[in-house]
């Protein structure tokens, strides 16, 4: 019944009817189960184009499912049930519709075949997903959605500039692999990038992340970076290129996770780290690194959701996420803890936790192509990943200096929804052959040897010894309440510090029309007012007498005039 | 008269549709009175004016493609009998007027029924179906003394109907008065004009006159008739500097009397003076060239601007309409001297999307009569928000003022603006968009009173009732819809303006 | 929500209580003993135990060990370097930029963090 539907309008006509629906549970129990049905949906459906629709002329393909789309739109739809149930407690039509619209964009966008499809869904979810951040209402959040949809909306015109050169050079709006050879290629290949947080590319993604809402920031980080590495799977595998992007992507966040203090800004460089390994993987582009790629996307959004369900119940129950303003509350929050421990191996690929099974894909087909820099890389990122994401995270927030903050435990649909997730990166941990069945390519892979648990324990055991080792030392950087420079210091900044320079002949231009406004325009306008306004001759009441002496005059004119001539 | 004109043989309803135009409102008037009822008032008015839109809707189809409709009253063949010609430029008047007085009848029962004390509105009805059908039959007749017969029987019921503002405001009376005295040496003139007119042809008829000026040439008694016949005709259509009576007329005159009389009224006097500017008289004559050049082309310039700096300074809603309405009147003169295609086209278009913008806005006028009891921009104060959809409609009527693209008014200004740069005269094309300028003005203090203001805390005031608002919004809407749609009211105009500027010839048909 | 009850270990979840050691004097040498024992047991494991490896360097005996620990001693002394450059007062892009929101220490009012 369902295969006529696209997946993405289930999402839609969920949308719409929610705000009809009375306030209060019903509501988040509709966000709940449309995600179960899509995803049932989704399981079910067979192989092809299904739902295909005409549109000035293009033949748009709304549902190509092929086994890559399907593992998307499964794993889109798992992600927005577990940030449904995460939001179970809210009350805000607003955040519950944009969850919706943004999910089911992502989902559409999975599904869509053709380059113009692609291009709504990739604006629908630009669109849909501000307002996850501006939800927060505050005056940061505001500026902050400001600059993510500026940068998103960005990307899609890229893209459908991209879109249009390709559509006049080679007469198809077909969503297929793409070479990097032509102008068209490059404005998808970077539009593609931004939504995947390249490195220098990435600042929308810590910038953005940590200034929606508690729940906003759950269901943010599973989709636009998640759907970005399915376009760049379709469009780019076995790119090149993409192998030294990933590998600098990897290694670049690591030195700002170390001294960020915002621990959610922490896990959002942690992720956009994970993205450097997805990106190694797909520029492989063997069936190893694409499955690898993939399945490190899928166990990605289970564990940055958990982390970030984690610190959201924290900031729910606290009002911050700061390092320097959290520490020992493991003693009344311990189950969010242990939750955040589970995610924090998991990211880090200890062995038997979700992260070991996919990133070893990933990182195997580096060594295995002799790529001897990308794996050094990795290797560092896995360490450094560890670092941040695995000790800093859990330390600070939980563990660290006791402060004076005693909050009670996370409410129980947060406890039920992280132990749902944590239990779910244990079973991909454990079970990895479950979660390779879901893969597109069948490829026999191993991760569990002695040799490979060994040498991964010995790479994140030391790494810990070297954090607890420095830890009482000045050499290790603790956190400060303060901002670091970032990339996006150039937009930030020195691009605004341009803009001012263009702004001073500007604002001569003005100061001058202001004096002008001051002297002539003001007596041009008392003038004007005299003659025209109310209390004058023009706007009064005519006497009659006065009415037809111009009936005379004119008559005498017009006579005059047709005479003469 | 041309022989080649299909002679009509009344023998089916059909072709006695335009005697049927007017004679059933006609009819309808006396037949209120005598009913006397005023139940019955109001859905008489109604009925009669909606028959009327029929026909004129299908009289319309039948002329558009160029042909002509000869009509001879009780039989007798013109130039003796009196007849009735339908071309594509009176049957688009026709549709206009019968349109804008079916929307705005529902709006007025309403809105008189706050305005008019309740034993006036049988006679009230009567006047107005009179002052309708005089409206009909200027547009309708083919013959010169008939125009000016309609032209008093709708100026003598139009005294009577914005005499009955004066229940609001006594001004009402001197409004009422002053446009009598200008109504009737205006049409003192006009029949001055005809008698020379008879004098210098021995004829009546339109078509005849033509012909016959045409043969006969230029003569002193003919350049005398067009100066009598354009002034007397120009006080009608409120043209500079003789258009005093014009804004309190129209802003003391009951709501909805002014939202049919600024939609219909002075566009039909614009209609006889095409008429007779381009078919009676030759365009080619010289003394009309110059008229035009010199007359009524600088005046209109002088009226666009004049009187949009009186609205831009004006503190009552309505009477800035009326102000506005003077200098839109400017754009259609400006049309009608430019002397060509472009030009007349849009003269006639910009009649039209004029008249359908400006029933919208003096609609909403009434609307804040009745709801916050008056139009002065401080009773109006943050309306927006306790009338969103009069306001709405206000706002978007207002940017067809302006021009907006996407809307009637820009339809009109593009093909003016067109005209002007077809002749060359590029200065005139910048002062058209320059008064559109003055127009964001005072729309802008509108909006700004509706919207930016601070509500008073004690405001009671509601959006008015449906019955009010459909007939905006079914004005508002057309803005829009015209503004888009352009097929309809361009095809029409284009071949009302080849069949004017065709002259005498343009009378005979195709 | 009240952050200040009185500090009471009792009121704490069972869990909670159950991890407290970690406070107690000697709880956090305690924890740093169990990681030098496990790093000394499988710097044994490497010599033990057969390991595959796709490079040359992998061979190496404990390379995973010490890239580990040195990548990230590295990275942790050049992250102290670099925050010399790198930083700067929190209201250094907007004074009311996401670092300034008021720390639950320094709120007096309460702002709704439900939303």
């Amino acid at each position: 019944m369902l295969d006529a539907l696209p997946t993405a309008f289930l999402f839609f006509l969920a949308a719409l009817i929610l705000p009809i629906l009375p306030r209060g549970p019903l509501r988040s129990l509709l966000v709940l189960i449309v995600p179960v049905v899509a995803g049932l949906a989704v399981y079910a459906l067979p192989m092809g184009n299904l739902v295909q629709a005409e549109f000035f002329g293009f033949t748009l393909d709304l549902m190509r499912v092929d086994p890559l789309s399907r593992v998307f739109a499964l794993l889109f739809c798992i992600a927005a049930f577990l940030g449904g149930l995460f939001a179970w407690h809210l009350r805000d039509t607003v955040q519950q519709v944009a969850m919706l619209l943004y999910v089911g964009a992502a989902i559409g966008a999975v599904f869509a075949g053709d380059l113009v499809t692609l291009f709504f869904y990739w604006e629908g979810t630009a669109i849909s997903s501000v307002f996850l951040i501006w939800a927060r209402r505050s005056e940061a959040s505001y500026f902050s959605g400001m600059r993510y949809l500026t940068i998103q909306i960005g990307s899609g015109v890229m893209l459908l500039a991209g879109i249009i050169l390709h559509y006049s050079a080679t007469g198809s709006i077909a969503f297929d692999a793409m070479t990097l050879d032509s102008p068209a290629s490059w404005l998808i290949f970077i539009a593609f990038g931004i939504k995947a947080a390249f490195i220098l590319l990435n600042n929308w993604m810590i910038d953005a992340y940590p200034s929606a809402t508690v729940t906003g920031t759950v269901i943010l980080s599973a989709f636009t970076t998640k759907l970005a590495i399915y376009a760049l799977a379709r469009g780019f595998a076995g790119t090149e290129l993409l192998i030294y992007i990933g590998a600098a992507t990897a290694v670049y966040p690591l030195i700002w996770a170390q001294l960020e203090n915002d621990l959610r800004r922490v896990v959002a460089y942690a992720l956009n780290l994970q993205q450097g390994f997805m990106f190694v993987g797909i520029g492989i582009g063997t069936e190893l690194a694409l499955n690898g790629a993939i399945a490190h996307a899928f166990v990605g959004v289970l564990y940055g959701m958990l982390l970030f369900m984690t610190l959201g119940a924290v900031m729910y129950r606290t009002g911050t996420s700061r390092a320097t303003d959290l520490g020992g509350i493991y003693k009344t929050m311990p189950l969010t803890a242990l939750f955040c421990l589970v995610g924090a191996a998991s990211i880090s690929a200890f062995p038997l936790f979700a992260g070991f099974v996919s990133k070893s894909l990933i990182i195997s087909a580096a060594a295995k192509g002799s790529h001897y820099v990308v794996w050094g890389c990795l290797l560092l990122a896995s360490a450094g990943g560890f670092l941040v994401c695995g000790l800093k995270v859990p330390f600070f927030a939980f563990f660290s200096k006791d402060g004076s903050l005693r909050p009670r435990e996370a409410p129980g649909h947060m406890l039920l929804v992280m132990g749902l997730t944590a239990v779910l990166c244990v079973l991909a941990g454990t079970n990895p052959t479950a979660l390779y069945a879901l893969l597109p390519y069948d490829v026999s892979y191993q991760p569990y040897s002695t040799g490979h648990i060994i040498t991964q324990l010995q790479l994140l055991l030391f790494s810990a010894l070297a954090f607890a080792l420095l830890l009482p030392t000045r050499l290790y950087p603790r956190p400060n309440p303060t901002v670091n420079l970032d990339f996006d210091w150039v937009y930030r900044r020195l691009l605004l510090g341009a803009i001012g320079l263009l702004a001073i002949p500007v604002r001569g231009f003005f100061r001058a029309l202001d004096r002008f406004k001051a002297g002539p325009l003001k007596a041009l306008i008392r003038t004007l007012y005299n003659t025209y306004g109310p209390m004058a001759r023009t706007s009064q009441f005519w006497p009659t007498g006065a009415m037809v002496l111009w009936i005379a005059i004119l008559l005498g004119v017009t006579l005059l005039v047709s005479y003469a001539s | 008269m041309a022989t080649e004109t299909v002679v009509h043989t009344a023998l089916t309803l059909t072709d006695q549709l335009p005697a049927l135009q007017i004679v059933v409102p006609f009819v309808a008037a006396p037949l209120i009175v005598l009913l006397g009822g005023r139940r019955w008032a109001w859905p008489i008015a109604f009925a009669a004016s909606l028959a009327s839109l029929v026909i004129a809707a299908l009289l319309l189809a039948s002329v558009l493609d160029g042909s002509i409709i000869s009509y001879h009253m009780g039989g007798w063949a013109p130039p003796v009998g009196i007849e009735y010609r339908v071309d594509a430029a009176n049957a688009f008047v026709l549709l206009l007027v019968s349109a804008i007085s079916t929307v705005v009848l529902p709006y007025a029962r309403t809105s008189i029924a706050r305005e008019v004390s309740e034993r006036h509105h049988a006679l009230f009805y009567t006047a107005y179906l009179l002052c309708f059908s005089g409206l009909m039959g200027v547009a309708i007749t083919g013959d010169a003394f008939n125009v000016f017969v309609f032209l008093e029987i709708s100026s003598l019921s139009t005294y009577v109907l914005i005499a009955q503002g004066a229940e609001r405001d006594r001004r009402a009376l001197t409004a009422s008065y002053d446009y009598l005295i200008m109504g009737t040496i205006g049409a003192t003139f006009f029949v001055i004009g005809i008698g020379f007119l008879y004098m210098a042809t021995g004829t009546l008829n339109l078509a005849d006159l033509a012909d016959r000026i045409a043969d006969k040439g230029d003569s002193r008694t003919i350049r005398a008739a067009f100066a009598f016949i354009v002034v007397g005709i120009g006080l009608k259509v409120a043209m500079y500097p003789v258009h005093r009576w014009l804004p309190n007329a129209y802003t003391y005159a009951p709501s909805a009397i002014t939202a049919f009389l600024a939609a219909t009224a002075t566009k039909v006097a614009v209609y006889v003076l095409l008429r007779f500017v381009f078919s009676v008289f030759q365009p080619a004559f010289i003394f009309e060239v110059h008229t035009l050049e010199f007359i009524i082309l600088p005046f209109a310039l002088v009226a666009m601007f004049a009187c949009s700096f009186v609205a831009v300074f004006q503190s009552d809603f309505k009477m800035m309409l009326a102000f506005s309405s003077v200098a839109q009147i400017g754009y259609i003169l400006l049309g009608i001297s430019f002397l060509n295609e472009t030009g007349v086209t849009a003269a006639v278009i910009h009649l039209f999307n004029h008249g359908i913008t400006k029933a919208a806005l003096f609609m909403a006028v009434g609307a804040y009569v009745y709801s916050a009891g008056g139009s002065f921009y401080d009773t109006m104060q943050g309306l927006g928000r306790r009338m969103p959809l009069t306001s709405a409609a206000v706002v978007i009527a207002g940017l067809s003022l302006i021009g907006v693209p996407g809307t009637a008014g820009f339809i009109s200004k593009w093909v003016l603006v067109q005209g002007a740069l077809e002749k060359g005269w590029w200065p005139v094309a910048i002062l058209i968009v320059g008064s559109s300028l003055l127009a964001v003005i005072y729309i802008w203090r509108v909006i700004e009173v509706l919207y930016l203001q601070p509500t008073p805390e004690d405001s009671r005031v509601r959006e008015v009732p449906m019955s009010m608002l459909v007939p905006i919004w079914i004005m508002t809407l057309a803005c829009i819809w015209f503004g888009l749609n352009t097929d309809m009211t361009m095809s029409a105009a284009q071949a009302a303006a080849r069949g004017l500027l065709a002259g005498s010839a343009g009378m005979m048909g195709q | 929500m009240d952050n200040r009850t009185p500090d009471n270990a009792d009121t704490y979840p069972a869990l909670g209580r159950a991890f407290l050691w970690l406070d107690r004097p000697g709880g956090a040498k305690a924890v740093r003993y169990t990681l030098f024992i496990l790093c000394a047991l499988l710097i044994v494991a490497d010599f033990v135990f057969y390991k595959k490896g796709y490079l040359p360097i992998e061979e190496f005996p404990i390379f995973y060990a010490l890239f580990g620990f040195f990548s990230c001693a590295a990275l942790l002394i050049c992250s102290v370097v670099m925050r010399v450059i790198l930083e700067r007062p929190r209201d250094y892009y907007a004074p009311t930029d996401g670092a300034l929101e008021p720390s639950p220490q320094e709120q007096a009012a309460k702002v709704d963090h439900h939303a």
